[in-house]
């Protein structure tokens, strides 16, 4: 974990709301797949924590890419920034997705939205290591998907379906209908999903994938003060099997951000979503 | 052994007999246990730190959401989420004492007797160099009462600590009092040997379109530069009102917000909210008293403490 000001190549916009931040550090670095930065411009002043993105792709010790959605105060301000404009980061921060790497694993992964920024290292190893992967990609259109990276995943050459909301692209619905397809036809023997999006889909691919007996990894996304484990705001309530205790509220930004998803309460968190 | 560290003399202060290398804290709340820090900044730097509030048995805290930013600052409702203090003494305190720092440890309870037994606990830690008692989080209540809310209540148990305590005693104070300066009193008359303020102001933010409060304990502590001029105006009441030394906290991103404290009455100060978003901050704040004592002819930044000129 490195604290640093980093340089922007690049900051673009590549459909309406979504952006694509590269940026260039001043020391070599290695960020595993499914790892985030908190990142800030500098000199700004409001808004004034900096924000969790997940790193997208990596192009070289020293140079990375953010895809992120233009949401709120956070974000807006990162999307004001210029080329050689400077960017306060922290990073690589979390856990990162956990890739066995023999050639007989099987991997389905679920990308939901702009939860496709924390998958795409993570396909990229998968296909690196000759993991046999099935991709399930949600987005609310054929613009947002666009945006959440489409076009990257199709160059990996790996299964893919697409729905979107609206049906302006692929499968009219949501993403969790195909994967169910799937795993009902067997396609879940000898996988692991992983998956990130919304809160719900998350939930949703946690249920199918139990249901099928698949077993199932989350990435999870969390308001953070920090990102490095002081501030404990950013928890998610876990099952210990027992009472409420010192265990029972996990660190999404240090104990994760990547989860079982049988760990993991989904109805004790969901008013933070 | 702690490596060695130049340190700046001009900014060596004393508190409670305790002396610090440097008048630079990380707050309670904000530091974790110091140990998260080791990566980012020079711990052999830092003048001190103080701990998560310790209790004298692990707590979950709240369940999330537990923070909220809000303009210039943030809410937060952790509910003291902490290892407990036996587990400081075995897991963290062996660590801490490799730095030079002074170790602060926050302690807290539900009861008074909680709070003597979390503190009878720590007493056994080798490392500790003072206790500062949290009395006032606002986001733990037992029937509906904040202990550092009310002068008599706070002067009981600070009593009770300082009897129980072997090393100094400082006391943490709620703004959230109609007058900081009685409370102050009281307390110091119970036996603090110093007193830290302020802790955070209680707030409250409402999502709009769900109608919640934004954050699930529904109200939180106000952190960060937007409640700095507050803080600034009760360290000067309570600097006039008692004679212990105090340390100032609230809203501190840079050497000039510092100093705005000691002036106006604080000997040391601590930075909270600041570690979030430039978890270097406390040698940001360090170097620059350097430069304020160079550029200003200042041999010790203890003669700055209370220096404020009002006339």
């Amino acid at each position: 974990m490195i604290n640093t000001l980093a340089t922007v190549e690049s900051n673009r916009e590549i459909a309406p709301g979504y952006r694509l931040l590269t940026v260039e550090l001043k020391v070599d670095l290695t960020v595993r797949p499914g790892q985030f930065a908190m990142l800030k411009a500098h000199g700004s002043i409001e808004p004034l924590l900096r924000r969790a993105l997940a790193v997208y792709h990596v192009y070289g010790p020293r140079r990375l890419s953010f895809l992120y959605q233009v949401l709120g105060r956070g974000t807006e301000a990162l999307s004001q920034l210029e080329p050689e404009g400077a960017v306060e980061a922290l990073l690589p921060l979390g856990n990162s997705w956990p890739v066995e790497g023999s050639p007989n694993q099987r991997a389905i992964v679920v990308a939901g939205g702009i939860g496709s920024a924390s998958l795409l290292m993570l396909c990229e190893e998968l296909a690196a290591r000759h993991v046999d992967v099935q991709l399930f990609f949600g987005a609310a259109s054929k613009d947002a998907a666009a945006g959440c990276g489409l076009e990257d995943f199709r160059t990996l050459a790996v299964p893919l379906a697409v729905t979107t909301d609206d049906g302006s692209l692929g499968e009219r619905g949501f993403v969790t209908a195909p994967l169910e397809r799937y795993l009902r036809s067997g396609g879940g023997a000898g996988a692991t999903t992983y998956a990130c999006g919304p809160w719900v889909m998350m939930r949703r691919v946690a249920e199918i994938s139990a249901h099928f007996e698949v077993p199932c990894l989350v990435s999870l996304e969390a308001p953070m003060g920090c990102g490095f484990g002081v501030c404990v705001g950013c928890v998610v309530a876990v099952k210990t099997g027992g009472p409420i205790g010192y265990e029972s509220y996990k660190r999404v930004c240090t104990d994760g951000s990547i989860f079982s998803a049988e760990a993991i309460r989904w109805e004790v968190n969901a008013m933070s979503h | 052994m702690p490596q060695q560290t130049n340190h700046d003399p001009r900014l060596a202060v004393e508190i409670a007999g305790v002396r610090f290398n440097n008048p630079v804290i990380g707050a309670s709340g904000t530091f974790g246990y110091g140990l998260e820090f080791a990566e980012l900044i020079d711990l052999n730097r830092l003048g001190g730190f103080a701990t998560k509030g310790l209790s004298a048995r692990p707590l979950p805290g709240n369940p999330p959401p537990r923070i909220v930013e809000t303009h210039g600052g943030m809410l937060n409702a952790i509910g003291l989420q902490n290892i407990g203090a036996r587990a400081f003494i075995n897991e963290k305190l062996p660590l801490l004492r490799r730095y030079a720092t002074r170790v602060i440890a926050n302690v807290f309870g539900y009861s008074d007797d909680e709070y003597v037994e979390a503190i009878t606990i720590l007493n056994d830690g080798e490392g500790i160099a003072a206790y500062e008692l949290n009395i006032s989080c606002p986001n733990v209540k037992e029937g509906g009462i904040v202990i550092g809310n009310s002068p008599d209540a706070a002067a009981k148990l600070t009593e009770k600590a300082k009897r129980a305590s072997t090393r100094p005693l400082i006391v943490k104070l709620s703004p959230n009092v109609t007058d900081v300066s009685l409370l102050a009193r009281a307390i110091v008359e119970a036996g603090a040997d110093c007193l830290s303020l302020i802790n955070t102001i209680v707030g409250m933010s409402v999502d709009v379109n769900t109608r919640r409060p934004r954050l699930s304990y529904g109200t939180g502590g106000l952190s960060g530069p937007a409640i700095r001029p507050v803080a600034v105006r009760m360290v000067y009441e309570v600097a006039g009102a008692v004679d212990v030394p105090l340390i100032g906290i609230g809203g501190i991103a840079s050497a000039t917000d510092a100093l705005e404290f000691i002036i106006a009455g604080a000997t040391a100060v601590q930075i909270g909210t600041a570690n979030y978003y430039d978890p270097t901050v406390t040698m940001r704040v360090l170097d620059g008293l350097s430069t304020y004592c160079q550029g200003h002819g200042v041999e010790s930044v203890s003669t700055l403490v209370r220096s404020i000129i009002t006339t």
